[in-house]
């Protein structure tokens, strides 16, 4: 690797985003310009209209409606009516004729009403009606300014009173309440900050990168020109890393401009809003930190999205190619708006949502080394493997040159006959079953629960999928043959439990992490731990939670529902299933669960050629849930359980590597491909 | 000089078949001669050089560069190399300086080595009123100078031509014919690849036919006038093409 040719190439990059105008725009001129217009350009409309609204002012009609005309209420009614003439921007008219016929054509805009009543201390209260519209901005400014005159008059009124009394004005003042705010208006500011810049900063990042990679490598092959720079004495690898240094500077450029903005702009509106300003300003020292904690996550996303466009055969693909990863990286940048979650050692292990956290955790002054260290440390390997990624990429000819894909095309099964197994045809079974759950299943469980279990497996998981098949009219050895009903060998059944309750273990624990970031809904515990506390004997409860899931859904997804995805690609109806069985379970919380669940059925059965793999997998995957909660009281599962539910995160470590070792023996084992 | 020895190149199909794109290719181009990969779209000539400008790994047989192996020494054979083809692109936002400037130094040559070929080059092409000028405003004849200028940049001694004029022209066409002859006068090794018979009669020392992946023959066109006993090329080429039987038999008019 010449470091130097990396150079070269990073340097005419640069020339070139720099001249390029959209580049130049989404990158520089857009955030310079954004934010004051946003910050500051509003604020500015916002006071400036309500200065407009008030110098156009108002009119008040006060109409005395006073029974007791005596003095001291002849006192309150001219003080009251001073109060309001002395009111700047307002006009206060003494009971006009045609009160309401003004009122209607907005002539006035507020009716101040008195009337009195005799309190039960012998002293008159008097009874003030406002009458306005609060529906407009207008209204509502009156309303304030004719409150404040009022309570206004009031005062005046008590001091009066209490004069008369000989009584001292602190006599009707025992409590005074001060705020004494231990935390700094730098504090302050920062947890506002915080909440939203982690999430500005990373969306500024991913779309910044996104704009220059798509135009890296993708643009060069729509351009033509890949192929010459490739014949160039620059090594793969050089291009590799002067393409990625440019995404990553450009990237780091655009959170600069970013930042600085961000922060000139709300300091400035600060000062603006009266507020005590200096302090407020983002201290150099944090700055630095965060722009130390961007680096990670910059190198991560230059990486991924060169990894992309090294992928597509042009701009436009790169750039569809790209917006899932926007998306997920929006979301999880989203988890600083969350009030509770705080940084901590285990979450500075979860990407993108690491730097958010820990972005906060700085705004407000309360990061912790360690933090810091997590979070830049396991972005890092994340990136070396993204880096790795993009340079096999562009080693790959079938990459590099990429011609049109068929994707789409109708997938040949052996018993293929009438050309059903293919991807639409797929997504029409999935739909009716989808809804049939939806409207039947759940209708069902909700009578009884656990016969509803039972039909919803046995009726609609089960039974359509046979019916189906007779429909093809395919005979019962073909119908063992396409649902790979095969016997599998005992070297691996041997191995599946081993699989099963590793991955298990695994899968509780990415469960648990989603809980701690999205807590799930009390409503939502109450009913799954509902299905687990079925007064019923164990051996019912195994069955209907263990066993007859493993057959029924194994047979409808790894069986059935795979092979309509099957072609040339290994891992396509495997993901593709997954994601299906993962939406089937109609639960946002465990989506990422069961879709790991999936991928790793759908690879036991095609994999070793037998569906029995994955039905003993998925069995004893349920089982162990069932067995978690039913013993976690027990004493002899202290050691692994906390409050009574949730395995100590520790665990994960064993319990990945025995998966990667069962997992290792599985592949090894099923080295010969199934011939289908 | 080019070395090229029973060279397969397979590509995968999605039914999980390969297609042979390449099948047991050989010959040889030496310094100060011009040889000319001669076949029609698809017959594998792009797939033989981009193998040879390793951009493709060959699944068997071997190639090299100035006696540089193809799959082992893909740096030294880049730097012995000069390729251009007829439809290359060019960075629309760089000038031609600046571009010729970029592909020197990646090839390793030293910045006043790249000032002072590109002057000349510049002379010798007519190019010095826009080399300062962006790409993009440059007319198709101008570019191809550039892309011209680019290829020799490191004053490679073999010159790999894919389809040089496709694409271009006629008056763009004759700059690079005349610049392939000029390269075969400085001694340079040079291989040509084009389905135009006229280009092919008018430039070539030697004339490799290549059909479906396969060499049909190859020697110069007094050599394959004689085997054949035909005058024109296109006839000659029909002619090998029915020889070799490879299933598609073609009749002349069909060119």
């Amino acid at each position: 690797m010449n470091f130097k040719k990396a150079l070269v190439i990073f340097r005419k990059e640069i020339l070139e985003m720099l001249r390029d105008r959209r580049t130049l725009f989404a990158t520089i001129v857009l955030p310079v310009v954004l934010y004051p217009v946003l910050f500051i350009g509003f604020s500015a409309i916002m006071s400036r209209q309500t200065e407009v609204l008030e110098k156009r002012g108002s009119s008040v009609a006060l109409v005395d409606s006073l029974s007791l005309r005596d003095a001291a209420s002849r006192e309150a009614y001219n003080l009251i009516l001073g109060g309001l003439q002395a009111t700047p921007y307002l006009t206060t008219l003494e009971a006009p004729p045609r009160l309401e016929q003004l009122y209607a054509n907005k002539d006035i805009q507020a009716v101040v009403t008195l009337t009195d009543s005799l309190a039960s201390s012998g002293f008159p209260t008097y009874k003030v009606g406002i009458r306005y519209d609060a529906s407009g901005d207008q209204g509502r400014m009156l309303y304030g300014k004719l409150e404040k005159s009022l309570l206004q008059s009031a005062q005046t009124i008590i001091a009066k009173r209490l004069s008369e009394l000989q009584v001292e004005q602190d006599y009707i003042k025992p409590l005074v309440i001060r705020q004494i705010d231990s935390s700094t208006d730098a504090k302050k500011m920062g947890s506002v900050l915080g909440m939203i810049l982690p999430y500005i900063v990373i969306l500024m990042l991913v779309t910044g990168a996104s704009v220059v990679a798509a135009d890296l490598v993708a643009g060069e092959k729509e351009r033509r020109t890949l192929e010459t720079l490739l014949v160039s004495s620059a090594t793969r690898g050089e291009i590799v890393l002067g393409k990625y240094l440019t995404i990553f500077t450009m990237a780091m450029i655009n959170v600069v401009i970013n930042l600085v903005s961000i922060s000139f702009s709300v300091s400035y509106l600060v000062t603006q809003l009266g507020l005590e300003a200096g302090s407020v300003k983002l201290p150099i020292g944090s700055f630095l930190i965060l722009l130390l904690a961007m680096v990670p996550l910059a190198t991560l996303f230059s990486a991924l999205l060169l990894s992309i466009s090294t992928f597509s055969r042009n701009m436009k693909e790169a750039r569809t190619y790209e917006q899932p990863i926007m998306m997920a990286s929006m979301l999880m940048g989203m988890v600083s708006f969350i009030p509770s979650i705080q940084i901590s050692n285990l979450l500075a292990l979860v990407p993108v949502i690491n730097i958010a956290l820990l972005f906060k955790a700085v705004l407000i002054g309360e990061w912790q080394l360690s933090h810091l260290l997590i979070t830049v440390g396991s972005t890092l390997l994340l990136d070396v493997f993204a880096i790795w990624l993009t340079v096999r990429l562009f080693r790959s000819e079938a990459v590099l040159f990429r011609t049109e894909d068929d994707s789409g095309g109708i997938r040949t099964v052996k018993t293929n006959r009438r050309g059903f197994f293919n991807p639409l045809n797929a997504l029409v079974y999935f739909s009716l079953a989808l809804a049939a759950l939806y409207y039947l299943g759940s209708k069902w469980q909700a009578q009884d629960l656990m016969k509803g279990l039972v039909q919803t497996q046995l009726v609609l998981i089960l039974l359509p999928v046979l019916l189906v098949l007779r429909f093809l009219k395919l005979k019962s050895g073909e119908i063992r043959q396409v649902l790979r009903l095969r016997v599998p060998k005992l070297k691996e059944l041997a191995l599946v439990p081993f699989i099963a309750i590793s991955a298990a273990i695994v899968v509780a624990i990415i469960g648990q992490l989603i809980n701690q970031i999205f807590p799930f809904p009390k409503e939502y515990l109450e009913q799954m731990s509902k299905l687990f506390e079925l007064d019923r004997p164990l051996w019912q409860m195994f069955l209907v939670i263990a066993v007859l899931p493993g057959i029924c859904e194994e047979l409808l997804f790894r069986g059935f529902l795979l092979r309509f995805f099957e072609g040339k690609k290994f891992w396509y109806p495997v993901l593709a299933s997954a994601a299906l069985f993962a939406i089937f379970h109609l639960d946002p919380f465990r989506l990422l669960p069961t879709f790991l669940l999936g991928t790793l059925l759908g690879w036991l059965t095609l994999r070793s050629g037998s569906l029995i793999n994955a039905m003993l997998s998925h069995a004893l995957n349920n089982a162990f849930a069932l067995f978690i909660i039913t013993y976690a009281a027990k004493p002899w599962l202290k050691g692994l359980v906390v409050d009574g539910e949730n395995l100590h995160y520790w665990v994960v470590l064993p319990a990945l590597l025995v998966l990667a070792a069962a997992l290792w023996a599985f592949n090894k084992i099923t080295a010969t491909k199934e011939v289908s | 000089m080019i070395k090229v020895q029973s060279l397969v190149k397979e590509f995968p199909k999605k039914d999980g078949t390969s297609f042979r794109a390449v099948d047991e290719v050989s010959f040889e181009a030496a310094h100060g001669e011009i040889v000319c990969l001669l076949g029609v779209n698809g017959a594998g000539k792009t797939t033989t050089m981009r193998i040879l400008s390793t951009i493709f790994q060959p699944q068997s047989g071997t190639a090299q560069i100035e006696g540089y192996d193809v799959l082992t020494q893909g740096d030294m054979v880049r730097r012995n190399l000069g390729f251009l083809s007829g439809d290359t692109g060019l960075y629309m936002r760089l000038t031609p300086r600046e571009f010729v400037t970029y592909f020197g130094r990646l090839f390793g040559v030293g910045d006043d080595a790249i000032k002072a070929r590109l002057n000349e080059m510049a002379g010798i092409l007519d190019m010095h009123d826009f080399l300062d000028k962006k790409m993009e405003f440059l007319s198709s004849g101008m570019k191809q100078k550039v892309s011209i200028v680019r290829s020799i940049i490191h004053d490679p001694p073999v010159m790999i031509f894919d389809e040089p004029t496709s694409g271009l022209d006629i008056l763009t066409a004759r700059n690079i014919i005349s610049f392939i002859r000029s390269c075969k006068e400085r001694g340079k090794c040079v291989l040509f690849s084009t389905h135009i018979m006229r280009e092919a009669e008018r430039l070539a020392d030697r004339i490799v036919m290549i059909h479906q992946g396969r060499v049909l023959a190859q020697g110069t066109l007094e050599q394959m006038r004689a085997e054949s006993g035909l005058s024109d090329l296109d006839d000659i080429f029909v002619y090998y093409v029915n020889q070799a039987g490879t299933g598609t038999e073609v009749a002349a008019h069909e060119f």
